[in-house]
């Protein structure tokens, strides 16, 4: 396998958002650009991604196909859009143009398209150079464009941030979708493997290939982490994995058996969960495996811990009421406040991007379900629909969204939602295999 | 295979390049080799031809390995299970005659060692079992200890919901998977 699998496929200056074009408005919208956009959860907007305008030749057929079909993938995914099928568009790409004034808007009304997606392409020796828009069909005028440039391999991940911006012209908020989502999963057989993917499914990479357990997959901010658990020492240890050097480093700890871990946004601070005599507790020590100290002392279960998005405080799973619940802490010191008293048995809890709620699961009738939870206060909000067991929930860098593993279809695998409405739930993984331990990068740098 | 007691002087961090591990040793010739295997088992020592291969870079066996390598013991040794109720690890009224039992047959076998896996049934979450199952091999080690078997024979390891003894989802499935297990080495 060629080394640009082995880390993500884009390294850090593999692509180079140009500039966001400046537009001469058309001429009703002085006002700030913003999309009347209907749903989610109504009926969604139309949107139509045609295909890009080939400037150099035939060889860019194929890139074009990988950014709309990526492109497609994720506005679909957004839970906005319902995308027209191209077989329905009338406009040949190719002979007509993409500029404002070169194609014809009744083309794209005629098969009730609220929004269009043109674009160009051309390639030369150099790398490709991508330029795409998107048009409010009703009113005739061009809301955003961007210009990309980058090697021919990128062009998926030009669709990924072209789809956030096409979210953030419609919203007012990016789009998650230059992202990566880590997970657990058997496709490979029995045993529990680390996988990392894109949002939209591409680019399916195993990052570890042991005979044992891996679980617990967690990223720094910078994506250039994973840290995980795995018994492939036939005992559990936490791995720290550095994507960027193509190497790991196993932390072990002198107080006992490491259980799960969690690495820290900046990368630079792990939270341990040491097991010792049947009794677990979370410790905090550098990425270097230097011990700072100990955070939790009770004589029962400390697990599950999770950093907020400012890496000041922490939320972990306790048994000390008597039953699992969820608490959190601030790093700095000072008593662990409980945060869930509805249930009998609440864990897994993650922060939201601006860290003011966490999700976590919650058990009734035998299975779980997603919730969340305001933390300065409120009654908690039940997310997932009690369709089969609901686990492990991710939030979205954008705060739209969690990923969770569901066992609604039988196997488990990882669907996403959006918080928002509770209703549009997609898979986001397929394959013979349980999918499980779902965490949802950040997004990835320039 | 104790790491618990394979004492360390501070937080160790063992840093290599990953490669292929060439032998996977199975359990029970962990268990034969005691602490001093954990180094024998080739995790990311950077031996092997291979180096970064196709599988990443957490480390990697070759396929033979993925058809010997084993984690835990679900054999029929000398030593019976226990089992527990849910979301419990109190040993049970009846189990006690069942670790004296163990407890025999291990004073008369004094050579042996035996390790107790930890085992929970499949609802909570991943690493919430994986305590819970601590908790239950401790709570068998304690009682043995109380019945007089050195501490120094008896390891633990919680392999929470991983490795279900039955596959299916019901209660009868659920309790015989939630137990500590039994594993003897000589």
């Amino acid at each position: 396998m060629k080394r640009s699998t082995l880390s993500f496929p884009i390294t850090p200056h593999a692509i180079t958002l140009v500039i966001a074009l400046a537009f001469i408005a058309a001429p009703a919208a002085a006002a700030p650009i913003t999309m009347e956009i209907r749903g989610p959860g109504s009926q969604l907007s139309t949107m139509a991604v045609s295909g890009l305008k080939s400037l150099s030749g035939d060889d860019d057929h194929h890139i074009s196909s990988v950014f709309i079909n990526t492109l497609r993938k994720d506005l679909e995914l957004s839970g906005y859009f319902r995308i027209i099928d191209p077989h329905a568009y009338v406009e040949d790409p190719q002979s007509s143009g993409f500029e404002l004034g070169q194609f014809n808007f009744a083309d794209w009304r005629s098969i009730n398209a609220d929004f269009l997606v043109k674009g160009s392409i051309a390639a030369d020796g150099a790398g490709i150079k991508l330029t795409a828009y998107l048009y409010d069909v009703a009113q005739q005028r061009r809301m955003m464009g961007k210009n990309y440039s980058g090697n021919p391999n990128d062009a998926a991940r030009m669709a990924r941030r072209f789809a956030d911006a096409i979210l953030e012209a419609a919203t007012g908020q990016k789009g998650p979708f230059d992202s990566k989502l880590g997970f657990v999963s058997t496709r490979g057989g029995r045993f529990k493997e680390i996988y990392t993917q894109s949002i939209d499914g591409q680019d399916l990479y195993k990052l570890t290939d042991n005979p044992t357990i891996n679980l617990f997959p967690s990223f720094d901010r910078s994506t250039r982490y994973v840290l995980y658990l795995s018994y492939k020492s036939m005992a559990p240890a936490l791995y720290l994995a550095d994507l960027k050097e193509r190497r790991e480093a196993r932390l072990d700890s002198p107080h006992g058996r490491v259980i799960g871990g969690t690495i820290s946004p900046d990368a630079e601070r792990v939270v341990a969960s040491i097991e010792r005599g049947g009794i677990t507790n979370l410790y905090l020590i550098t990425r270097e495996g230097a011990e700072i100290r100990q955070l939790t002392d009770t004589n029962g279960i400390n697990v599950s811990p999770a950093f907020s998005p400012d890496g000041q405080s922490l939320a972990f799973t306790s048994d000390r009421s008597g039953t699992p619940q969820i608490y959190v802490m601030s790093l700095a010191g000072g008593a662990a406040r409980r945060i869930t008293f509805k249930g009998d048995y609440n864990t897994t809890p993650d922060f939201s991007p601006k860290g003011d709620k966490l999700a976590y699961q919650s058990r009734a009738s035998g299975r779980f379900d997603i919730w969340t939870i305001a933390l300065g206060g409120g009654e908690p909000v039940q997310i997932t629909d009690g369709n089969g067991s609901n686990e492990y929930p991710s939030w979205s860098p954008d705060g739209r969204y969690i990923a969770f593993s569901s066992t609604r279809d039988r196997r488990s695998r990882i669907y996403i939602i959006m918080v928002g409405n509770r209703k549009i739930i997609s898979a986001l993984t397929e394959g013979n295999g349980n999918d499980s331990c779902p965490v949802w990068s950040w997004w990835l740098g320039d | 295979m104790i790491p618990v007691q394979c004492g360390r002087g501070g937080w160790v961090i063992s840093s290599s390049k990953i490669a292929r591990v060439v032998a996977v040793v199975s359990l029970g010739a962990m268990l034969a080799m005691g602490c001093s295997s954990k180094k024998t088992t080739g995790v990311n020592d950077g031996t092997g031809a291979n180096g970064i291969g196709s599988s990443g870079i957490g480390g990697s066996t070759d396929d033979k390995a993925v058809t010997t390598g084993s984690l835990g013991s679900n054999e029929h040794g000398p030593l019976s299970d226990i089992h527990f109720a849910y979301n419990e690890y109190t040993i049970e009224a009846q189990d006690g005659s069942v670790l004296r039992s163990n407890a025999t047959w291990l004073q008369t076998n004094a050579q042996s060692r035996v390790q107790v896996e930890g085992h929970c049934d499949e609802r909570g979450s991943e690493e919430y079992n994986i305590a819970l199952g601590a908790k239950r091999a401790q709570a068998a080690k304690d009682y043995l200890v109380t019945l007089g078997i050195p501490g120094s024979r008896i390891s633990t390891i919680s392999y929470g919901k991983e490795l279900p003894a039955c596959q299916d989802h019901d209660e009868s499935c659920w309790a015989q998977n939630r137990r500590d297990h039994f594993a003897v080495s000589k």
